[in-house]
């Protein structure tokens, strides 16, 4: 392997991490506050993509694109909201199979409604101008929109960081991850905290799903692919915690692009391989707290 | 009880006489969903001994049913064998695989469990699908090679049916034999599994390794009935068919899982290639079922029977409860004692040179920075009621989970009855005599009193390692002698999830018991129960130590409980102990007095003596 070829792939694996972080962290976040693993995560990215390719297709400058992608994900987030009001709420005090088949019927339904209003074929946009091509680093050269990609996950996890961190909302999210009972004793109003929390995580698949739209083709199916392997980021990083979204997208990325170009067609057998490894070490992943 | 077994035995027998009489009734093409039917009947009913029958998700199942599709296809075309050698093969290999991938998985439980049983299957559809020459990737291998019987569609479907038939009455078996018991012990409440004795993670990685023989066969089934397989049988959306079939069907029954597979074949085949709304019916549907029906259509009835009974039966339990024990005045005086105050009911034991039935040497436990337990010794004395107390934080409870195996510590030693029994697992402490009650209420909810009682039983006695026989009736008459003990003997047959706060406790005791605890460690026994409530348990708790010879250690945060039963107190701050002695001692300490200054339980149950 060149260096220039291992740029390259470095690249494109950070780049893939950029997309599983902007997954796995809204998956990770609304579980460690609702206790729930939402199936249907990546059909909310398959939606997001849907609508971009849409609004992308429509808005075609420079701002629109950028505006195209807000609304999509905007989009996105408000059909998270209908649906923990309308299904998810009414499950929390039931045990966690209930909702986890909830979620499981979700994929079910939104594949069948993307279905029939986009149809089966594979859709195409294309990004701005400014953010095709590639540019030169030494011998390699290096797509930018893949740069792209990381600005925006590394601009979404700073978000998050700040939001979690250093707000009244992000304190009760903590508080939630730590003792759901707590929360209660503590006052805090806990279906809205809950609805937010929902809301924000269909925000960030939808956006993943916005900005994946010009990179690759947008079709059915590419909801099942993306979500499973974000469960592999979470487990690798541990159910719940930012940080452990963050290391697990690193890992599955760099896993995924340097397993292609050793044996491309077993690729995803060696992110599940990891995933083994890591589970056989540290059973609720790197940071990841064990549930009783 | 008779009744709800003669309706349940119609309904299994109108089942059975449609099945066997299909192919007399349809034509060609419903005959061949018949078969594939009966085939989705197997996959369901083994995927619900995890679901229903241990309280397990599993997202992965299809990698079993691929698994023993394959089996037949490589065995009939690859290597030199026929269909009837693959048939025979397949289970074995389900059987293997199940053992390795459940022992990977249940390193993790609940949603992670589910999660890894998911990506372990995508992991074995990957290599199914890439693995072009030897599985034909995305195409499969098909026209596998059957025996002549096999190709008549009639004698195949006969062949499918026996054989599903067979492994049904057999997996029927298992459910109610003590070993099926166990699993739903589990499925009921985990933790308390342990503490009757059940190595928990052993049960449910045998119940996954039967589960994924049976669905090896019934894939194996399908591979010879409809001579192909391929990769996209493991694929993980293929997992989720089965989770719809036993909730369509439901999975509180056997059979519930038989009618859901039936419901969905017969949809699927009719509806699902003739219209692109697929997805979403049977999306709803199963939204639907989620919502509204948990126990899925075979459920409906039950839960109908179980609401009026539930009506009916409320007015009596009070009258039990009223009767049960006299109410007595609130200055009544409080819980005396007289058997084991003067410890001459335990001479023998006390005579004894080791007195200490528990001693823990310089127990340390830190989780990150902070020492929840700081170098703590206990001796417990055999026969005595020993009580740890301490603020909010003390380290009482994790002490305790030092004690019972459920945290190991990072220094120390715990020596039970004269064994080092440091960092051993529940289970094993279950056995060894250590009982545990919690500070939530730790009974199998959904199981009768008397249920409650035998599975413990049964622990103690290793019984429910057995796979065949019933479970009714058995030790029935310990049973019965445990609940009369501590009071529940008219509840034997309520649900144990349907009990009063104070009864839930006393059958938690009755479990105890059951284990044949030598020791009892109580966290906060009377923790949420009114004054009368916590007189009576106190009550019970004193006949039956006294009767039966145990020894009592709790943490407790009523001062007048303490100093009512405890001949020992142990007085515990900030990780360490900080005072140990009878009850007058630790009174008199004015440390203790420092650390609960503004205690007013501990200031008044010493003003009141």
């Amino acid at each position: 392997m060149t260096p220039a070829t291992f740029l390259t792939i470095l690249i494109s694996g950070l780049s893939g991490a950029a997309l599983l972080f902007l997954v796995g962290a809204g998956l990770s976040l609304v579980f460690g506050a609702l206790r729930l693993i939402n199936m249907a995560h990546g059909s909310l990215y398959m939606v997001g993509a849907f609508i971009a390719v849409v609004l992308i297709g429509a808005l075609t400058s420079a701002f629109g694109f950028a505006a195209a992608i807000v609304l999509a994900s905007v989009a996105v987030g408000a059909l998270g909201g209908l649906i923990e009001v309308a299904v998810l709420r009414r499950l929390y005090k039931r045990d966690h199979l209930m909702q986890l088949v909830a979620t499981f019927a979700l994929i079910l339904i939104i594949d069948g409604l993307v279905r029939v209003i986009f149809g089966t074929n594979f859709h195409r946009v294309s990004a701005p101008a400014a953010l095709t091509g590639s540019i030169g680093i030494g011998n390699s050269s290096i797509s930018v929109y893949q740069l792209f990609l990381m600005a925006v996950a590394g601009t979404v996890a700073g978000l998050l960081w700040v939001l979690v961190f250093r707000t009244r909302l992000g304190r009760s999210i903590r508080a939630a991850v730590a003792d759901p009972e707590l929360l209660r004793l503590a006052g805090v109003n806990v279906p809205l905290l809950f609805t937010t929390v929902f809301v924000i995580g269909a925000l960030l698949a939808g956006l993943a799903g916005a900005v994946i739209a010009p990179y690759q083709t947008v079709s059915l199916g590419i909801d099942v692919d993306i979500v499973v392997e974000a469960f592999a980021v979470t487990i690798i990083g541990g159910l719940g915690s930012l940080r452990g979204a963050f290391l697990g997208a690193i890992v599955v990325g760099l896993v995924q692009s340097f397993g292609i170009y050793a044996a491309p067609q077993y690729a995803q057998a060696f992110i599940f391989g990891v995933m083994a490894i890591v589970l056989i070490v540290r059973p609720s992943g790197f940071f990841g707290q064990p549930e009783r | 009880m008779s009744r709800t077994v003669g309706r349940r035995g119609g309904a299994a027998a109108v089942l059975l006489v449609a099945l066997a009489t299909a192919p007399l009734m349809l034509n060609r093409g419903d005959q061949y969903t018949a078969g594939l039917a009966v085939i989705a009947i197997l996959f369901a009913l083994s995927y619900n001994l995890l679901l229903g029958g241990t309280g397990m998700v599993s997202f992965g199942h299809a990698a079993f049913y691929g698994l023993g599709a394959f089996t037949v296809a490589l065995v009939t075309t690859k290597a030199l064998g026929n269909a009837t050698e693959g048939l025979i093969l397949a289970p074995v290999i389900g059987a293997v695989g199940g053992l390795v991938i459940g022992a990977l998985c249940l390193r993790a439980v609940r949603l992670y469990f589910a999660l890894l049983t998911l990506a372990v299957s995508q992991l074995l559809y990957v290599v199914a699908f890439e693995s072009y020459s030897l599985t034909g990737g995305d195409n499969g291998i098909h026209g596998i090679p059957v025996p002549d019987f096999l190709n008549d569609p009639t004698t195949s479907y006969y062949f499918v049916f026996a054989v599903v038939a067979v492994l049904a009455a057999v997996l029927y078996l298992v459910t109610r034999s003590p070993f099926g018991a166990a699993l739903a012990g589990i499925r009921e409440n985990r933790q308390r599994a342990a503490f009757v004795g059940l190595s928990v993670k052993r049960y449910e990685l045998a119940a996954f390794t039967i589960a994924g023989s049976l669905a090896a066969v019934a894939g194996a089934l399908y591979a010879v009935y409809d001579q192909q397989a391929y990769a996209g049988l493991l694929y993980w959306t293929q997992s989720g068919i089965p989770v719809i079939m036993v909730l369509i069907g439901g999975m509180r029954t056997f059979l519930g899982p038989a009618y859901g597979a039936l419901f969905y074949t017969v949809l699927a085949s009719k509806v699902q290639n003739t219209t692109i709304y697929w997805d979403l019916i049977i999306g709803a549907i199963l939204l639907a079922v989620v919502l509204a029906l948990p126990d899925g259509l075979a459920g409906l009835p039950a839960r109908v029977r179980a609401l009026v009974a539930r009506y009916r039966s409320s007015d009596d339990a009070r009258l039990l409860i009223a009767d049960d024990v006299p109410p007595q005045p609130d200055d009544a005086p409080l819980i005396q004692m007289p058997g084991i105050a003067t410890a001459g009911n335990n001479a023998e034991h006390a005579a004894t040179p080791a007195g200490a039935i528990l001693e823990a040497h310089g127990l340390v436990k830190r989780f990150g920075g902070l020492a929840a337990v700081d170098g703590v010794d206990l001796d417990v004395v055999r026969g005595t009621v020993h009580a740890v107390i301490g603020p909010n934080g003390a380290g009482k409870s994790t002490l305790f989970s030092l004690l019972t195996g459920q945290l190991r510590p990072d220094h120390g030693t715990v020596i039970f009855d004269g064994a080092d029994v440091t960092g051993a697992p529940p289970h094993r402490l279950a056995r060894r005599g250590i009982g545990r009650s919690f500070q939530t209420t730790a009974v199998f909810p959904g199981l009768s009193v008397q249920e409650n009682v035998r599975l413990a039983v049964m622990g103690a006695h290793a019984t429910t390692r057995q796979p065949f026989g019933t479970v009714s009736r058995r030790y029935q008459s310990e049973v019965e002698r445990t609940l009369e003990l501590v009071g529940l003997g008219d509840h034997a047959r309520v649900r144990a999830g349907e009990l009063s706060h104070g009864d839930q406790r006393a059958l938690e005791l009755a479990i105890s018991l059951a284990v044949k605890a030598r020791l009892l460690v109580l966290d906060e026994p009377t923790a949420g129960m009114s004054p009368y409530e916590t007189r009576r348990t106190m009550e019970m708790l004193r006949r039956v130590i006294v009767r039966e010879g145990m020894t009592l250690l709790i943490t407790e945060h009523d001062m007048e409980v303490v100093f009512g039963v405890a001949q020992r107190v142990t007085v515990m701050a900030e990780g360490r102990v900080i005072a140990e002695g009878t009850p007058e001692d630790v009174r008199a300490d004015t440390e203790v007095v420092r650390v609960y200054l503004g205690d007013e339980s501990l200031l008044a149950a010493g003003v009141s003596r």
